[in-house]
């Protein structure tokens, strides 16, 4: 080895000790990744559970809505009440939301997870297309199943999380945004597409609106007065 | 220094790897703390979504439940359905409440345009006041009425040119806004984005912005509307 120059060992063991270090740092950290990746698999089972859980009382949950409502109906009619009388409470329930209604209407689909949207669909536009559908005449409307009643509020919860009547609409799959109106399928789709539509397209989202006949769920929430006196005449 | 041909290689052989290394080392260290987040983000926002469904759906149960029980007591059916009756049309907001509450009044500027500024920052627009109701009900307000029209589920507030068409009806400013609730909860509300940008218009362009908290509101009753296309579904089918 008489072509090495001393000068030279310095550097190449500090390479060597450089060398040595990274190699032992890097095995370190892949046993740091594989660890965290067991603790996330972990995680994300015990969520995978606990979903699961109240998704099964969820439907167990609706069932029994479906049933005692039936039972309601079925008691109602015994005891004979006025059926003109029920027919009033009826058209009361659809306006105060307690009551859930089919028709036909238009649902209209909005997707803004394309990569040329500026901005996903803020509470704002949500707002803004039901006051639309108000004015287009609709008498019934929801978006992703939630009932828009006299006091839903569209507020912004964290950065990207959508409440309506207090419950996040956002999906994790699927269309991210469908509205349901029941009206005049004309004038819904007419108003629709001439005042809202262009407004969407033209900063990306896909829009698509499609003439059905729609279930519409009632609103679940309660109303409560606390404050608020009826005036006696 | 001078190194012949062999040791430089050698020594850019070394520096390659180690540069090499240095980088996989990187990447893995970057993976490892953005990985364990993605996958939890899109089951959270599902879980919170169900779990607020089943609170509600259990609510309406009990409340369902409830009546179940009085017709199982035996109470007569005509009282029992009046009083549904009474309960479901003061939840619609057809019956005319009273009790404490704000009242926001809003009015375009009297400033006379110097054709300088962006002559819709003198003007209320029907953005403002749909900001408002949205930020009052979120406040817990459980009547709200605009300029006489009581605020019900159909209600539009919508712009048509020199007006804003709100129940069908045209209203000109000003706007005056009336709310029963909690005042407190009431003007804790409406410290949103929207309404400070309006104080800014105030400050600006002159336009009007006022919130006065009052013991005592009267909010009129609103209108039963007509259903041409809605039908209630029938259960069992």
């Amino acid at each position: 080895m008489h072509g090495w120059k001393r000068s030279l060992a310095l550097p190449v063991t500090m390479v060597a000790i450089a060398l040595g270090f990274l190699i032992s740092l890097q095995a370190q950290t892949q046993k740091n990744v594989s660890a965290a990746e067991q603790i996330s698999a972990d995680r994300m089972s015990q969520m995978k559970l606990v979903l699961l859980n109240s998704k099964t009382q969820n439907i167990k949950l609706q069932e029994d809505h479906r049933s005692l409502t039936e039972q309601l109906d079925a008691a109602r009619k015994k005891v004979g009440t006025d059926p003109q009388l029920l027919d009033q409470l009826k058209q009361l329930q659809i306006l105060e939301g307690t009551q859930a209604v089919e028709g036909p209407g238009i649902q209209i689909s909005i997707d803004d997870r394309n990569k040329n949207v500026l901005f996903p669909l803020s509470t704002d536009d949500i707002a803004r297309m039901i006051n639309t559908l108000k004015f287009a005449g609709a008498e019934v409307i929801s978006i992703n199943d939630q009932r828009i009643v006299s006091t839903t509020a569209v507020v912004l919860s964290g950065s990207s999380t959508i409440l309506v009547n207090q419950v996040p609409i956002n999906r994790a799959e699927g269309i991210p945004y469908e509205l349901d109106a029941i009206g005049d399928q004309d004038t819904l789709v007419d108003y629709f597409s001439k005042l809202e539509a262009p407004g969407l397209k033209k900063y990306g989202l896909t829009v698509s609106i499609a003439r059905k006949t729609l279930r519409i769920p009632s609103y679940k929430g309660a109303y409560t007065f606390k404050q608020a006196k009826p005036v006696t005449p | 220094m001078r190194l012949d041909k062999r040791e430089r290689s050698l020594l850019g052989l070394a520096s390659i790897l180690l540069g090499f290394l240095f980088i996989i080392l990187l990447k893995t260290q970057g993976f490892a703390s953005s990985q364990a987040t993605t996958r939890q983000e899109t089951a959270v926002p599902s879980l919170i979504q169900t779990e607020q469904e089943n609170q509600q759906v259990s609510v309406d149960n009990e409340r369902i439940r409830q009546e179940l029980a009085k017709y199982a007591q035996g109470q007569s059916a005509s009282t029992l359905a009046k009083q549904q009756l009474q309960e479901a049309e003061m939840n619609a907001g057809l019956v005319a409440v009273t009790g404490p509450g704000v009242q926001i009044t809003l009015d375009d500027s009297k400033r006379v345009d110097i054709g300088q500024e962006d002559p819709s920052s003198f003007l209320i627009h029907e953005q403002y006041i749909r900001e408002i109701f949205n930020a009052l009900w979120n406040g817990g307000a459980e009547a709200v009425a605009v300029n006489g029209q009581r605020v019900t589920t159909n209600t539009e507030v919508f712009c048509g040119g020199s007006y804003i068409q709100i129940n069908g009806t045209r209203q000109m400013p000003p706007y005056v806004i009336e709310a029963i609730g909690d005042t407190n909860n009431l003007s804790a509300a409406l410290n949103f984005y929207g309404w400070f940008k309006l104080g800014d218009l105030q400050q600006q362009a002159g336009i009007t912005r006022k919130l006065e908290v009052l013991t005592a509101v009267m909010i009129p009753a609103g209108r039963l509307r007509e259903y041409h296309f809605a039908e209630p579904v029938k259960e069992g089918t």
